[in-house]
């Protein structure tokens, strides 16, 4: 899918999930599926969800726009329970969440959430931590990291049954081992995973969007015209 | 198998717990003061038979079947365990409503606590029964919780077995607390971490006994590690086989083992002495405790009849603990001596 290059629309303007800007960019829809329960790390995970019962949110509206020097994924999705696992829900629920997740390496793997050596990076947003979202590294499963709690913006509404969501980031970060360069112009592996907290989806339990790239999806940022 | 060099352990005589909890209010006290902790309780105290904290926890799942599989377990809520009720301190204090509202809880009125069936027990008068179980994390040589952490963020130390959670890598995910099968893992909303009983491991470090252990007045636990055939543990356990743990069908294997309770005898209809039927009925102790908790009633009680006719019982001996610091298997040394971390240093 294609990223649209919004000249001259300021980071704000993107992070409103009903901004303007947001009409001049296609929306498509991606399929998820998901994770499944053999690849789960350990055990007591996979008997709490086993084959067939992970992956609550079968499906995510994808709209992607940069300014050319930021990045904006705006996410929608049915979703009719708001998760934001505040002190009232007694624990036992999970927040909602959704993330960007990229290689930061060539040849990371999707499935295994990286691996020692080839990094993946994710942008990560929660309901519970509204505000801001975690720039995340992982190799491999069980091994995610976040790295700052800074660098990604987030911006998380729950209206009429559906949570709207914007994940954005500057394109390119000060070089760190375990990011990801985006260059207008050029083309970025990416998947995405929606996290149901109402169905105690948390860690590695979790839809995601399979793509025909290894697994990834593309994104193809426009050039800045 | 056990991952650990040694393993530290406890023995608790239920004999002799009066359910005073002040082993629950020093671990409290010491541990969890901090704020998102207001309703843990690493250390509780229970009335059996009964529900226990969390309410009904025996039936919450957890631990492994007896092939070894994981069994599916389920997370205890808060209002399970209890919340943390509040109270009108100002107005109790200052505002001159001391009497009428010093017990009044704020909010909605609670449905469970943890120790909510304090001393309610079972049976018909006079037969009556009841007894009281100080639980903490068991330890387990088979943590069913760290095997269950996707992030492998519990660990068993290597060189006395106590398990910790590692907040670094915590996520919060709370498999762990599913995996439990005896429920003593927390979750800590505040800082979104798992938290639970530590041995008090800083103490250990020091060469102190854990509060619990150390501040019981009625000389209920011993400490010490399993292997040490000179120390209370290791006679208890292995020795004599009058300390059981507590569900071993669990099959994490606990590291915390109780010396069962012998209870009072029973009345007959004339109101006379019935040796034959025991107050605590057989059946509810083996389903806590296993068959062979039997054969620890029969040592006890007729190690009891042997030092009650010769004034001899090396087992009546050490369970009287006429020692108070033979208990403590060396950790015996004393914590105003040392400096102990607090928990937001501890991890």
């Amino acid at each position: 899918m294609k990223a649209t290059y919004l000249r001259d629309t300021p980071l704000t303007g993107l992070l409103d999930p009903f901004g303007e800007a947001w009409s001049r960019v296609n929306t498509e829809t991606l399929a998820l599926s998901g994770t499944p329960s053999a690849l789960q790390p350990t055990a007591a995970v996979r008997v709490a969800f086993p084959e067939g019962t992970i992956g609550a949110i079968r499906s995510a509206e994808l709209a992607v726009a940069h300014n050319g020097s930021e990045i904006a994924f705006r996410l929608r999705w049915a979703d009719a329970s708001m998760n934001t696992a505040a002190a009232g829900e007694d624990d036992t629920l999970f927040p909602d969440g959704a993330a960007l997740l990229f290689p930061a390496a060539p040849g990371a793997p999707l499935m295994s959430m990286g691996a020692p050596g080839k990094p993946v990076t994710a942008w990560y947003w929660r309901a519970d931590e509204p505000d801001r979202g975690r720039h995340v590294s992982a190799q491999g499963l069980g091994s995610s990291d976040t790295l700052d709690r800074e660098l990604v913006k987030v911006a998380g509404v729950h209206r009429d049954g559906h949570w709207h969501v914007v994940i954005a980031r500057a394109l390119a970060v000060a070089k760190g081992p375990a990011t990801v360069r985006l260059v207008p112009g050029q083309a970025t592996p990416f998947s995405l995973a929606i996290w149901e907290g109402g169905h105690r989806e948390r860690a590695g339990i979790k839809a995601f969007a399979m793509g025909q790239h290894d697994g990834w999806h593309e994104l193809i940022l426009d050039p800045q015209a | 198998m056990n991952t650990s060099k040694r393993q530290l352990a406890m023995v608790m005589d239920l004999n002799k717990c009066i359910g005073c909890q002040t082993c629950t209010v020093a671990c409290k006290t010491l541990w969890t003061g901090d704020e998102g902790m207001e309703h843990m309780w690493f250390n509780t105290v229970n009335t059996l038979p009964g529900k226990g904290t969390p309410h009904g926890w025996e039936d919450m799942g957890g631990g492994f079947d007896a092939e070894g599989n994981a069994v599916v377990g389920h997370i205890p809520s808060r209002k399970e365990f209890g919340e943390a009720w509040k109270f009108d301190h100002e107005g109790s204090y200052y505002g001159g409503k001391g009497d009428a509202s010093h017990l009044a809880i704020a909010g909605e009125p609670p449905t469970w606590g943890p120790n909510w069936d304090e001393d309610q027990g079972e049976g018909e008068f006079p037969n009556t029964h009841y007894f009281y179980m100080p639980r903490i994390c068991n330890h387990c040589t088979h943590p069913a919780c760290k095997e269950a952490c996707p992030r492998d963020a519990i660990d068993k130390r290597e060189e006395d077995g106590i398990v910790t959670v590692n907040e670094d890598r915590c996520r919060g995910y709370r498999f762990c607390q599913a995996a439990c099968p005896y429920k003593k893992i927390y979750f800590n909303h505040q800082k979104k971490v798992s938290q639970k009983c530590l041995f008090c491991f800083p103490r250990i470090d020091n060469g102190v006994a854990p509060a619990c252990a150390r501040q019981c007045p009625g000389r209920v636990r011993f400490v010490g590690y399993r292997d040490d055939p000179e120390a209370p543990i290791w006679k208890l356990v292995e020795k004599w086989k009058v300390a059981l743990p507590l569900h071993p069908e669990y099959g994490t294997e606990p590291n915390v083992f109780y010396v069962p309770p012998i209870g009072p005898l029973s009345f007959d209809q004339d109101g006379d002495i019935d040796e034959s039927t025991p107050r605590i009925p057989d059946a509810y102790l083996i389903r806590l405790f296993g068959p062979s908790v039997l054969d620890a009633l029969a040592t006890l009680k007729a190690e009891r009849e042997k030092k009650r006719a010769t004034g001899e019982s090396e087992l009546m001996d050490l369970l009287i603990a006429y020692e108070w610091k033979d208990m403590f298997g060396g950790f015996d040394t004393d914590p105003s001596t040392v400096s102990v971390v607090k928990w937001t240093n501890a991890s």
